[in-house]
């Protein structure tokens, strides 16, 4: 049962206001380690040079965009096994299918709350403590 | 304000660069500027605004967002044409957009239902086609999704496993024990232990034991067997069939027990150790350009990166030089500060100047040589003083670009109500002026653009009959000229009609009947109150005020305005304005013991008039001669109660000083002290308004001293009915 306070997360989005509602969703849960970037590719040089267990990613963004980023963290072998949540609007099912592909760990649907997002969490790393 | 508050008004704010981006990306795309992204840039700014709506219940943005995001899809994947009738409606929606976050800020009127549900409906109708109905959106049930956890065996990357007791072979929290005892037979195969050990150290780093404690005495050694034992601590987020590779080629030649240490604390896989790994050492744009070119079907879970050993994770941090920490990847380029704290900063830096200043006539005052090192360094102090204040003014320094852009909207609006072509070029966006300068300009340009269109512009026959384009064009530009930023609005219309202007000043009694005017000065009777040429006040300029009242907002921010106007060709306003209002170049004037200050931009001249040079209309009002005409004198002492008496004729200097729209007075004073840069303290929030100044200040030595309001005093001096607009005639 990981506890969440261990949980280091990634969060991408090229929205401030997005990147707060994640963090704040986040620190409600207790994680405490949370990072943010604002593009796919600024996202992909963090976790690079910076390892999270978790990204949790908006797909549509400039520079490079979630699948980009969810692309690039699979083919990079030190941080391939990142997990890798997606943030999406409603009824992407195409873009749900092809982050499947690529190897996504979970989906979150905007606007969401508090408790999807654990169940999110959960669904990827267990009961969270 | 709570968090969430908080994160709601960071929501507004990112809604306001949205729009703008929104808009600016639609001009594009109208005017044919665009490119594949621009579409694509457009999608997102929508998309954003509804996704952060949801998140705080603003159904009625959310909705709205939504209809106008769906046909952005259908253009950006092509399947929709983005022809000029769909840009245009593109362009409306996102107007009747900005103004559902204006309502939904509070900031604006809620939204006329009937004009958002009727821009639904062509939107609609661009999406599906006539008649069509839009598709439900699909329920969230129906993906079918399967959430994959950590430990992905579809994806066969096997270090992905989360430690636990029931998976054995996934990564151990602690790393893993190694006790590695090799036959003889080994050796004999020509493996190495220490070869072993250093592919081993290629998964992290080790603890090596040996145990020697078995080897018999030398007398009893078998030179062909082997006691020796190690016992090894790896420290790797690997599982166990890593560590077992490293063996492969002595298994059966061995004793091995491979056991996982038990972490304490989280069970997380520790992360991967590439604290040292700069970000730029790996060749990221290698990286996205091998994602981004390779083919989608090419990254699937069968590519070779994830068939690759797991060995190779931790052996390519292994190879990353072990050199400096990594550098910040992407600093944010932009922090959001209150304003209050800018403005607490700018305040204190008010404060600085004036301390400086006084510290410095203290200085003067003690009679210290110019060349002591006190003296020295006060001038220094000075230097930084003025640095600092400039950089804390650069601060609050905004592009008027926030005013231009929400220009393109109204012209669009007021074109349409017109039925005038109008094309809008803006010029110098990144012109930067204090924060509320740039918000106080909104008003005045709305205002001077509307004009420009309803009374500046001709319609669409009327200009082809002139031999002009049929379509206007309004420029509206900013520049900085001479510490001042100077808001140009022009028009290529009919200009201004002289004759009617005079007309209507002469019937209104604004001027006399006989009154003889420059052409400038015509043009400039359109800022006196209560003067109005539309014959009815149109809903579009009109709204019962006039161009006085643009005057009077810009007079307000310390600014001028004017007009030329060239018959048949058109007309620009020019507007000039302080760069901050925090801060004035005044010349200190003394008059009867106090000293004033006269904002430098309003001086025009000075001049020590003899005895002989005043005269006198109606026996008490003085007039000075000045250029070919005579200007009103004002005795500043006495106007403003600090003595009874003039200055007696002959001595003194009149300074004299010019408004805005170009009347003239001379200010006469006792002495004038010089040039200063006064921080401007506002008189309304420390004491209460006075006739005749604009605003304080606080002087080198401490003293309180009076900014003149120059127009007041010049419009008080030009009432008197004896002074008004004496000309000679040359």
């Amino acid at each position: 049962m990981p506890a969440a306070s261990a949980l280091h997360v990634l969060i991408v989005d090229d929205q401030q206001t997005m990147r707060s509602l994640v963090r704040n969703s986040l620190q409600q849960l207790g994680v405490r380690e949370i990072t943010e970037a604002a593009d796919g590719e600024a996202g992909l040089r963090q976790v690079i040079s910076k390892p999270v267990h978790l990204v949790i990613s908006d797909f549509n963004m400039p520079n490079l965009d979630g699948l980009g980023l969810l692309r690039a963290i699979r083919a990079h072998p030190p941080i391939k096994t990142t997990a890798f949540i997606m943030l999406t609007g409603r009824a992407d099912r195409e873009l749900v299918q092809r982050a499947v592909q690529f190897g996504v760990n979970n989906y979150l649907v905007k606007p969401f709350t508090v408790a999807q997002l654990k169940e999110k969490l959960e669904a990827v790393f267990g009961p969270l403590t | 304000m709570d968090t969430f508050e908080a994160i709601k008004a960071t929501f507004f704010q990112e809604c306001d660069e949205l729009l703008a981006d929104l808009e600016t990306k639609l001009l594009d795309l109208e005017s044919g500027a665009a490119d594949d992204e621009t579409i694509n840039a457009v999608f997102r700014a929508v998309h954003s605004v509804k996704g952060g709506a949801g998140a705080f219940g603003l159904e009625a943005l959310v909705r709205f967002a939504h209809v106008f995001e769906t046909l952005l899809d259908e253009l950006r994947a092509g399947r929709k044409p983005c022809d000029e009738l769909t840009v245009r409606t593109l362009l409306r929606a996102s107007d009747v957009l900005a103004d559902h976050v204006a309502a939904a800020q509070g900031t604006g009127p809620e939204v006329e239902e009937a004009r958002s549900a009727a821009l639904v409906a062509e939107l609609e109708v661009l999406t599906h086609g006539e008649g069509g109905s839009p598709a439900p959106d699909e329920a969230e049930d129906d993906f079918g999704f399967q959430p994959v956890a950590f430990d992905l065996p579809s994806l066969d990357l096997p270090s992905l496993d989360l430690p636990s007791p029931d998976a054995p072979g996934a990564p151990a929290a602690g790393g893993w024990r190694i006790v590695f005892r090799p036959h003889g037979r080994m050796y004999v195969n020509a493996n190495e232990t220490g070869l072993l050990l250093r592919e081993l150290g290629r998964l992290g780093p080790l603890e090596v034991e040996l145990d020697d404690s078995a080897v018999p005495m030398l007398d009893r050694l078998q030179p062909e067997e082997n006691e020796l034992v190690w016992t090894i601590r790896l420290t790797a987020p690997v599982d166990e069939a890593a560590v077992r590779e490293v063996f492969d080629f002595v298994e059966g030649d061995c004793d091995l027990r491979i056991e996982p240490i038990a972490g304490e604390g989280p069970e997380l896989p520790p992360l991967i150790e590439t604290p040292d790994a700069p970000a730029d050492d790996i060749d990221i744009s290698a990286l996205l350009a091998k994602v981004q070119d390779e083919p989608a079907a090419a990254v699937t879970p069968a590519a070779p990166a994830t068939s690759a050993p797991a060995a190779a994770a931790p052996a390519a941090s292994a190879t990353a030089p072990t050199a400096s920490s990594p550098p910040a990847a992407a600093a944010p380029a932009t922090i959001r500060v209150d304003l209050e704290r800018v403005d607490r900063l700018i305040n204190v830096v008010g404060e600085l100047v004036i301390q400086q200043a006084m510290l410095a006539q203290r200085v003067t005052e003690s009679g210290l040589a110019r060349s002591s090192g006190i003296s020295v360094g006060l001038e220094d102090l000075e230097l930084l003083t003025r640095e600092i204040q400039d950089s804390v003014m650069a601060i609050r320094a905004q592009p008027v670009k926030s005013v231009f852009q929400r220009m393109p909207r109204l012209v669009r609006e007021v074109a349409e109500m017109t039925g005038k072509r109008v094309r809008l070029v803006t010029e110098g966006e990144a012109t930067e002026v204090d924060k509320t300068v740039v918000e106080r300009l909104a008003e005045p340009i709305t205002h001077m653009l509307r004009n420009a269109i309803d009374h500046g512009l001709e319609t669409p026959e009327e200009r082809t009959a002139a031999g002009k384009p049929s379509e206007g064009t309004v420029r509206l530009a900013a520049l900085h000229r001479s510490g001042r930023i100077v808001i140009e609005i022009s028009d290529d219309g009919r200009g201004i009609n002289r004759e009617r202007v005079r007309g209507i000043a002469v019937s209104k009694g604004l001027i006399a009947e006989d009154a003889a005017l420059t052409d400038d000065e015509i043009d400039n009777l359109i800022f006196l109150p209560g003067f109005s040429t539309a014959d009815a006040v149109s809903d579009i300029s009109g709204r019962g005020v006039g161009m006085d009242v643009v005057r009077r907002s810009i007079q307000s921010l310390g600014g001028r305005i004017s007009i030329s106007s060239n018959p048949g060709k058109g007309s620009t306003f020019t507007l000039s304005l302080p760069l901050t209002l925090a801060v004035l170049d005044g010349m200190a004037l003394g008059a009867a013991e106090q000293t004033l200050v006269a904002p430098l931009s309003a001086i025009v001249e000075s001049l020590t008039p003899k005895a002989e040079d005043v005269h006198y209309v109606g026996g008490h009002d003085a007039v000075i001669r000045f250029r070919e005409a005579f200007v009103p004198l004002v005795d500043v002492a006495r106007t403003m109660g600090f003595r009874d008496a003039p200055v007696p004729p002959g001595q003194g200097v009149a300074v004299v000083v010019e408004t805005e729209s170009g009347a003239r007075a001379a200010l006469m004073v006792d002495a004038i002290h010089g040039q200063r840069q006064v921080v401007i303290k506002s008189l309304e929030t420390n004491y209460q308004q006075v006739e005749g100044v604009a605003a304080a200040t606080i002087l080198g030595d401490g003293r309180v001293a009076l900014i003149l309001d120059v127009d007041a005093l010049v419009a008080n001096a030009r009432r008197r009915p004896a002074a008004a607009d004496l000309k000679l005639a040359s």
